[in-house]
């Protein structure tokens, strides 16, 4: 199944793990590769960024912190020349830095310790959202992604076949977030999309917006399974059916 | 109560006029051996006590007095306040002149010396109250920084617990994945023996690696509840040695061990399998911290003042002047914490436990330059043992 993710070619999907913890590093090569993932590894961000540059990976599993060149550093090289996939592996009490590499551009993050199913569906719907045809640039004027669909330019928004009603910045925040289905966007990034830079320290915007659109395109607002909250770093947009 | 009686104003008046007489009874008792001399002197004196006891004012109201008593009783004609002679009266108004400016001189002496007095309390006081405050503020950093350590003392913890955890989840679900077969739709995963052998060890490994970081623990924390209990006995320097060497002989296997001890070294009276485990944790640092291939020189001789002193010595990259303290701080490693590489990494609890142990002893451990010009040298220095105790 993972390899519908690379349907254009015959390769299976590159990843390169980068991890300071030699074991770790050890069972990730073994768990991916069973699955048909071509997987190299390096041991800190100097010879992550090394490999990178060499192997050109389909996606970067990163630890965040590791000596010399650590995850955050790791995130900020890699952004500035690729926009490949970066998922990011992180303990229990380093939302900071974590926070800090969702904005810096890796795209999710997985919590230590983690299963290995976890991290898989990671990778699949990483790899899955890096392959598919970028919304942005086909220009079209409609946007479909699961239970959504979108008409950009009469700004009519219809959700499991019914149409919603949406002020302006509802609108906006809705299609940010079905532009980016699958990935976690932090509280920063969805500020600064929406309403601008100046805004990105003002959560509480962010949050009655998405009670509002909460209560417009959920079937049950307290339990909500379109906009999932991923506490203290942001929102995660799950569209439903086609995705999951 | 009676001191408080004495403190009023109005004693003072009292005290004045009574004493007033009272020296005036007795010296005209004793009338025929004094000169007026005297009895001026005398007067004066009683005119100095009031005044340093009770002030200026009582002070001139005893002049008076005393001046008028000198004048009725002593100065011819007696009886009378009129005066004969020239020079008496001269006398008499040098009396109460004198009487007066030392009466105010002693009295204005002693507002000095009570202000003094009241100031030096203030001083006294002030001084209290800042160093109460300076107390309260340095406890309030202690307590800061105490916090601050705790929390740096559980991140360290929860990440050497954690990634040992991560290795085991990661490793165990993936065999899982493997024994279970298709898992929602998704394709069997094809895991090759080599490979599910290679996820057990590792899970034996990181098993094994956090059972070592638990008892580092629970040992650091009863060196630290000062529950060590050492069983000394007499034992061999050769033998706690080889005993640390047969114990690392897995991790030395790559390296060259050199071990010297000094001819005739005396038995020491310590717990041996305490001292085996600090120079078992020292030789797994030299062989963590220094190229396979390297040498491990151990050391052993007799020191100053009935000690004996051991080292481990290796040919790494040594540890920073500036971190040879730090290192034996526990969770404190060198190539984590430090100066950054890729060098594996241990407990960071080793030399935390070998100070403890070496300090239960009653000895100390330190830290220097290799011998050599490189490498860092760990030294130990034990009391060689009382005879007569235990």
């Amino acid at each position: 199944m993972h390899r519908e993710e690379k349907s254009d070619m015959n390769d299976p999907a590159k990843i390169l793990v980068v991890d300071d913890e030699p074991q770790l590093t050890r069972v990730l090569r073994t768990g991916l590769k069973s699955r048909g993932y071509d997987v190299r590894a390096a041991a800190d961000g100097l010879a992550g960024f090394e490999a990178f540059s060499d192997w050109h990976p389909d996606l970067v599993i990163t630890d965040l912190a590791m000596p010399n060149v650590d995850g955050l550093e790791l995130c900020r090289k890699l952004r500035a020349v690729s926009q490949v996939p970066i998922i990011v592996l992180s303990a229990k009490g380093e939302e900071k830095t974590k926070v800090e590499a969702l904005d810096i551009g890796a795209d999710d993050f997985v919590t230590k310790p983690f299963g290995i199913d976890e991290l898989l569906a990671r990778v699949r719907a990483s790899l899955r959202r890096a392959n598919a045809p970028s919304m942005n640039e086909t220009a079209q004027t409609t946007l479909d992604s699961g239970d959504f669909h979108v008409d950009l330019e009469s700004r009519e928004i219809t959700v499991r076949g019914n149409p919603i009603h949406l002020t302006p910045k509802e609108f906006e925040l809705l299609v940010y977030f079905i532009k980016h289905a699958g990935k976690v966007l932090t509280h920063r990034t969805l500020l600064a999309a929406v309403w601008g830079g100046n805004y990105v320290e003002q959560n509480e915007y962010l949050r009655v917006f998405v009670g509002n659109l909460r209560k417009k395109i959920e079937v049950d607002p307290a339990t909500p399974h379109y906009i999932l909250t991923e506490p203290w770093i942001g929102y995660r947009f799950d569209p439903g059916e086609t995705i999951s | 109560m009676q001191r408080s009686m004495l403190d009023h104003k109005w004693a003072g008046y009292v005290v004045a006029g009574l004493s007033v007489f009272a020296l005036t009874l007795v010296l005209k008792i004793v009338g025929t051996h004094v000169n007026a001399a005297t009895v001026s002197l005398t007067l004066l004196l009683n005119v100095l006590f009031i005044a340093t006891r009770w002030g200026s004012v009582p002070a001139l109201f005893t002049s008076i007095l005393a001046m008028l008593c000198f004048n009725f009783f002593f100065l011819p004609p007696l009886g009378t306040f009129t005066i004969a002679a020239t020079d008496n009266w001269v006398a008499l108004l040098a009396f109460l002149v004198t009487a007066v400016t030392a009466g105010q001189l002693s009295a204005r002496a002693k507002k000095r010396a009570e202000e003094a007095e009241t100031g030096k309390l203030e001083i006294e006081r002030l001084y209290a109250e800042l160093r109460d405050a300076f107390e309260r503020a340095s406890h309030a950093e202690a307590l800061r920084q105490s916090e601050k350590l705790k929390s740096a003392l559980l991140d360290a913890v929860t990440h050497d617990l954690r990634t040992p955890l991560t290795s085991i989840k990661a490793s165990i679900t993936t065999l899982l994945d493997e024994a279970r077969g298709r898992v929602n739709g998704e394709p069997p995963v094809s895991l090759d023996a080599e490979s599910k052998l290679e996820m057990m060890e590792i899970i034996d490994e990181e098993s094994d690696r956090l059972s070592r970081f638990i008892s580092g623990l629970i040992e650091l924390a009863r060196i630290e509840a000062g529950e060590l209990h050492l069983r000394r006995r007499w034992g061999a320097v050769e033998e706690i040695i080889s005993t640390a060497l047969s114990r690392a002989e897995p991790i030395t296997k790559q390296y060259r061990i050199a071990v010297e001890v000094e001819r005739e070294l005396p038995g020491v009276r310590v717990d041996e399998h305490a001292v085996s485990e600090v120079v078992y944790t020292l030789i797994d640092n030299a062989a963590k911290y220094s190229d396979k291939g390297s040498t491990i020189r151990i050391t052993a001789q007799r020191a100053d003042g009935e000690q004996v002193q051991m080292a481990v010595e290796d040919e790494g990259r040594g540890i920073p002047v500036t971190l040879r303290e730090q290192v034996f701080d526990k969770f404190f490693r060198a190539t984590r914490d430090g100066d950054v590489s890729q060098q594996p990494t241990g407990t960071g609890m080793g030399l935390a436990i070998a100070k403890g142990i070496v300090e239960a002893h009653e000895g100390r451990i330190w830290i220097e330059s290799g011998t050599r010009g490189k490498g860092t040298r760990v030294v130990f220095m034990l009391p060689i043992g009382d005879e007569d105790v235990g």
